[in-house]
């Protein structure tokens, strides 16, 4: 595998390595357009599997924020054979508490006019039929199947653009995956709902309403964002959460989780044709679907800066964000350098400034894209004050630093080793099975093709210190800024 | 036209849908057995100079990685000292080198897109390297320098121990990390090193000259194990290693054994109250025991089917059945060379927080009253039989297993007992190490949360025990420079106090007063507010705020305080406050000289620092012309919040009973205007009653 070394070499040597990577590569579609990209690394008899479906909380329909969050939570319940004592009666009591909950909404949207002894009583019935339903529930079964099968890693992400379900097996269980994976967006079974609900809505409270900087950056996003979904975090409003139907997520898995919406990437000891055999046998019962729809809300320009304080007693926290487009746009290298220049290891500007060399500040960073990149986004960057330090006087530092950047052309030398470290960065990416497997899905999805792993190398060595200094005049502007920064409540008590 | 409508469907029909294939059920499945898994050998030998070294080619990607363990840890602060270890860690690599400094060694491996780092855990320091191939011999080269001939520049030590303060300062905003760190101080014992944290007050103590002293004592070859794996030969390695360290020889006695765990039980349930979340994050534990145990296996089986894994009972009952948690989870958690800890750990919204920890109970007793279902048992073991094989599935694992075997003097085959000792355990073994060893009676049970948002108070569990979560301020950090000691700062100290007693109106008179009542608008941001205090000498203390309706009393040692919503005892961060007004208190602050228990020193011409052994402190500073005291300077932390410095200035000096006092004061907190006060009257002498002061005031009625 010496030929990695040529990675590290520019130009024509690099297309090399590339094609020699491309050998360990199987792509295939299936004929309802769910994709395949099979990595072989035969080190050891382990396989990861990665199944990542282009969808995302920016696809919540209005007032469901959080279901797709919510989906990805009912994917672990189990199928009609997987999770049930008793299936027929399941369903038929499943079927039962929506009518009993239909009831019940029916009465509630009279408003000021509903019967509050009425409301009661649908409550109490409801209550009774879940617990009917639950009573033919076989716990978790889906989940143990997978842990007393050896599975390691196993869990599940929703983020704005992307939901992704993961884990790893021995090499003699990829078959259990197979059936295990197909089965669960072939016909998922949406029992426990309103438990899980619950379990939802607690994870909002402990990511979001308990965190300090949860808090802080809920209101970064719900302030820089006028319009396009990245106003609100992935997991929801809480009002939404409490009051998730689950028809509401059976249609929105009807709409998006269509084959054609869904890559997987396998990535260890397989083989590529097994494989294929495999994923025809058990995804291609799958029925074709049409492509879901894309987000058409587009965030209008912002007009001026924009300010939102947060009361925390916690100790003071700043995030600072600007307007930046899309990954897809030609600038996108040019920011990515520009925020490792800005944050990247002990070199970047932010960290010797305000950390190393003026003490000011505990941690700083920035990040090129937030909170993700598939449309136009923030360059964020984020302050944590030292003590006796304030976030007035951080700011300032920061945007010294900035208007500095806009001003100073950044060193050749500085350049080069922006260019070494995204390269050393790639390298370091591949040498594990869940990596290879996850960063190849998302690559195919988000640029069409995989390769763009390997090929935004080359954008990234066209990139000048001409265009960094440009981007950062270009988008790091007052006009485009939202500052978000924690103030202590108001204090009663003795003086 | 027909045929093609045939067509279409027909190829509709293959790509899935209507007559789908039925599959199998998942029991059907037959497994082949898993191929042989080959465990790669490292290499091993001790360097001419003492050092152990393990080596191990993986030649998938050009990259070579370096781990050295170095037997030192921070169990061997100095109690004086916490964190000296960790200190000297973290200088060694940013405090530079003989030749280079820290920064320069930045720009060099980042040049290069390597790394270099050095920290510190309880029982090893450790040491790591990663390079790219083309750079490995620089790369070794830095590493090589860091390790033996650390210059620990003061200004790296500074920033540490500038992150640090923030850090400390820092510690209580993420309650979901609180319950376990307050956990481990109660399970095994604040004063022990395994139950302390390092503290405002150890920075205080912590100099250069302790980090190169302790970077002497344990960081020597015959102390270090190095593990280097990568794109290399064996046999080129080795000469390297050889000639590059044949230099470093230095030499001290061995390093003694990490402290024995001495800590006794210390069941109860605590609590510790934080009003900015919406969740409950808890902790219960006890100690638990080491890899070494002969019950470890079956201990790891029993804490799995309670608490690990999305189908252990915790989550089965407390997330999915009950709704109550997002997480929740139990473990058991061994460690090498001292006793571990059995830990139930979670998080609930408020309201199902009493709830949360009862349903975990039940769960707790049913594991050491019933065995397990057979079902369990197998599918537990099953899990960590069938899953054994990612032990091996990288090199870095196998190699940093065999170097960690061999530090903490296990066997090499330890892995493959611990795989033969999961085969064996019984229904009837984890019901006994249950029984024996999760003992609900010896929990420590701690909670971080708003009590007022539970739905059951948690006092329905038993007596509660409050945590203080306020940080302790550094007892030196308002004296700088110790004026204690300095016998001429105290002399010139007590000149500038009398001059002032002189400009009040005599010592005498102030001596004279024996109680004050005060009234005070205060404007703070936009709020207006009345203030009434009450001061009976010498230590009793009154304050009514209008027309927010704050009451708070204190007699120094303790109080109550009234607010619209009740009445309470005083909570300790506020207690703190009033003892702070208390010995501000004007007559007395003036008085100092005359308190055997303050010392009153000179920090400047015109100011002295005024400190009583009980851990207050202000600063005052006189007006060169007239010697009445100007400005008062003190430290306070705010409820939950930082510690600021607050500045008074005064004005506006009017006589009263032949006393002259200021009217006028304004308000500054860390530099910035935060209020006005303005007096509109004084009295002085009035004959109140102490049981004036502490009278409660009467219950709205609703």
């Amino acid at each position: 595998m010496r030929v990695w070394l040529l990675a590290l070499l520019p130009g024509l040597l690099f297309a090399q390595s590339l094609r020699e990577f491309e050998k360990k590569v199987t792509e295939f579609t299936l004929p309802n357009g769910m994709r395949f990209l099979i990595i072989e690394r035969h080190e050891a008899p382990v396989v990861s599997f990665h199944t990542y479906v282009n969808v995302g909380s920016v696809d919540d329909p209005s007032g469901e924020s959080g279901i797709a969050h919510m989906f990805e939570h009912m994917a672990f319940k189990g199928t009609a054979a997987i999770g049930s004592k008793n299936w027929p009666k399941e369903r038929a009591s499943l079927a039962h508490i929506e009518e009993v909950y239909d009831k019940l909404d029916a009465e509630k949207r009279k408003g000021f006019r509903a019967d509050p002894k009425k409301i009661e009583a649908n409550q109490a019935e409801l209550k009774d039929a879940i617990a009917t339903a639950d009573g033919f529930v076989e716990e978790n079964e889906y989940d143990r199947i997978v842990e007393s099968n050896g599975g390691v890693g196993m869990n599940a992400s929703t983020a704005e653009d992307s939901t992704n379900y993961f884990y790893s097996f021995p090499e003699n269980r990829i078959e259990l995956w197979f059936l295990l994976e197909s089965e669960r967006f072939l016909h998922p079974v949406f029992r426990e709902f309103y438990k899980e609900r619950d379990v939802v809505r607690e994870e909002r409270r402990m990511r979001v309403e308990s965190s300090p900087q949860g808090k802080l950056v809920e209101a970064l996003l719900a302030t820089s964002f006028a319009a396009h979904p990245y106003r609100v975090m992935p997991g929801g409003w809480g009002s939404d959460i409490d009051n998730f139907r689950e028809p509401e997520a059976e249609q929105f898995y009807k709409k998006y989780y269509t084959p054609g919406n869904i890559t997987i990437g396998i990535a260890g000891d397989v083989n590529p044709a097994e494989a294929r055999r495999m994923a025809e046998k058990y995804f291609g019962r799958i029925p074709k679907a049409p492509l879901p729809p894309m987000v058409r809300t587009v965030e209008p320009k912002q007009e001026g800066e924009k300010r939102v304080a947060v009361e925390s007693p916690a100790q003071p926290f700043l995030a600072i964000a600007y307007k930046r487009p899309s990954q897809y746009s030609p600038d996108d290298a040019a920011l990515d350098v520009l925020s490792d220049i800005l944050s990247g290891g002990r070199t970047g500007l932010i960290y010797k400034e305000l950390v190393r060399d003026k003490k000011i500040a505990l941690g700083a960073g920035s990040q090129d894209t937030f909170p993700s990149g598939k449309y136009p986004a923030l360059f964020l960057f984020y302050v944590i004050p030292s003590q006796g330090h304030t976030l007035e006087e951080n700011e300032k530092a920061l945007y010294a630093i900035i208007e500095h950047v806009k001003k100073e052309k950044v060193d050749d030398a500085t350049i080069a080793r922006v260019r070494i470290k995204l390269r050393a960065a790639l390298i370091r990416k591949l040498d594990s099975n869940s990596g290879l497997a996850s960063e190849l899905c998302s690559y195919s999805v988000n640029y069409g093709d995989w390769r763009k792993l390997f090929t935004e190398l080359e954008e990234y060595d066209k990139v000048t210190a001409d265009d960094v200094q440009r981007v950062a005049k270009t988008y790091l502007i007052e006009n485009g800024r939202t500052v978000a920064y924690t103030v202590a409540p108001a204090e009663g008590g003795a003086k | 036209m027909k045929r093609i409508l045939l067509a279409a469907c027909l190829a509709a029909c293959l790509a899935g849908g209507l007559f789908a294939q039925a599959v199998a059920s998942y029991k059907d499945l037959k497994y082949p057995p898993l191929p042989q898994v080959k465990i790669p050998e490292p290499t091993t030998f001790t360097l001419s100079n003492g050092m152990r070294v393990f080596l191990l080619e993986d030649h998938e990607l050009p990259l070579i990685h370096g781990l050295a363990m170095v037997r030192t840890g921070n169990l061997f602060d100095p109690p004086d000292k916490k964190g000296l270890s960790e200190f000297t860690a973290s200088v060694l690599r940013s405090g530079g080198t003989k030749v280079k400094t820290g920064d320069q060694i930045d720009e060099e491996l980042e040049n290069m897109a390597a790394s270099v780092e050095s920290s510190m855990d309880e029982t090893s320091g450790s040491m790591s390297f990663s390079a790219l191939k083309e750079n490995g011999d620089t790369v070794l080269g830095v590493f090589k320098d860091v390790m033996t001939s650390p210059e620990f520049r003061q200004e790296k030590l500074d920033l540490a121990i500038t992150q640090t303060r923030s850090a400390i300062g820092r510690r209580n905003d993420d309650a979901s990390a609180i319950p376990d760190r307050e956990m481990a101080r109660i399970v095994y014992g604040p004063a022990t090193p395994y139950g302390w944290q390092v503290e405002y007050e150890d920075l205080l103590h912590i100099h250069r000259d302790d980090l190169v002293q302790f970077y002497r004592r344990y960081y020597f070859p015959k102390n270090i194990m190095l593990a280097v794996y990568g794109d290399f030969k064996i046999s080129e390695m080795k000469e390297k290693l050889e000639k590059l360290f044949a230099g470093w020889t230095v030499e001290q006695p061995p390093v003694p054994k990490f402290p024995e765990v001495t800590a006794k039980p210390a069941p109860g349930i605590y609590f510790a109250e934080k009003s900015d979340v919406t969740q409950t994050f808890f902790a219960m534990g006890e100690l638990g025991g080491t890899l070494r145990d002969k019950d470890y296996a079956a201990l790891q089986v029993a804490a799995n089917i309670l608490g690990q894994g999305f189908t252990s009972r915790l989550l089965s009952q407390i997330r999915t059945k009950l709704g109550y948690a997002y997480d929740v989870s139990a473990s058991w958690s061994a460690n090498w060379d001292h006793p571990g800890t059995f830990t139930i750990r979670g998080s609930t919204k408020s309201q199902s927080t009493t709830e949360t920890l009862q349903a975990v109970r039940v769960e707790l007793d049913k594991m050491r009253t019933a065995e397990v279902t057979p079902r369990e048992l197998d599918e537990a073991k099953d899990g960590v039989l069938n899953s054994f094989v990612f032990f091996f599935d990288s090199p870095a694992k196998t190699l940093n297993r065999v170097m960690r075997y061999e530090y903490y003097g296990y066997p090499k085959d330890f892995l493959f007992q611990y795989q033969k000792a999961i085969s064996a355990v019984t229904r009837a073994d984890v019901l006994r190490v249950a029984k024996e060893r999760f003992v609900p009676e010896n929990l420590a049970i701690v909670a971080v949360g708003n009590p007022k948002e539970f739905g059951k108070p948690l006092s329905v569990l038993g007596k509660v025990n409050a945590i203080d979560l306020t940080i302790p301020e550094p007892k030196s950090d308002t004296k700088p420079e110790s004026p204690k000691a300095d016998a001429a700062a105290v002399e010139r100290g007590r000149a500038l106090l009398k001059r002032a007693q002189q400009a009040m109106g005599g010592a005498d008179k102030l001596a004279g007063v024996k109680d004050m009542i005060q009234s005070v608008d205060m404007a703070m941001g936009g709020t207006k507010m009345k203030q009434q205090n009450r001061w009976i000498a010498p230590t009793t203390f009154r304050q009514e705020i209008q027309p927010i309706g704050i009451v708070a009393y204190s007699d120094g040692k303790s109080g109550w305080l009234s607010m619209p919503q009740g009445l309470l005892p005083m909570p300790p961060p506020v207690l703190k406050q009033a003892q702070g007004e208390i010995f501000r208190e004007w007559i007395t602050l003036a008085m100092s000289d005359r308190d055997s228990s303050r010392t009153v020193a000179a920090t400047g011409p015109n100011a002295v620092e005024i400190s009583s052994a009980d851990g207050q402190s202000a600063r005052l500073e006189f007006d060169a012309g007239t010697g009445l005291p100007g400005v008062l300077i003190y430290k306070e932390t705010g409820v939950g919040g930082p510690p600021s410095e607050i500045r008074e200035t005064f004005s506006d000096w009017r006589d009263v009973d032949g006393i002259k006092l200021p009217f006028k004061a304004l308000i500054e907190q860390n530099g910035k205007k935060t209020g006005e006060a303005s007096v509109s009257e004084i009295k002085l002498n009035t004959g109140i009653k102490p049981e004036e002061l502490s009278m409660k005031p009467e219950p709205v009625k609703k």
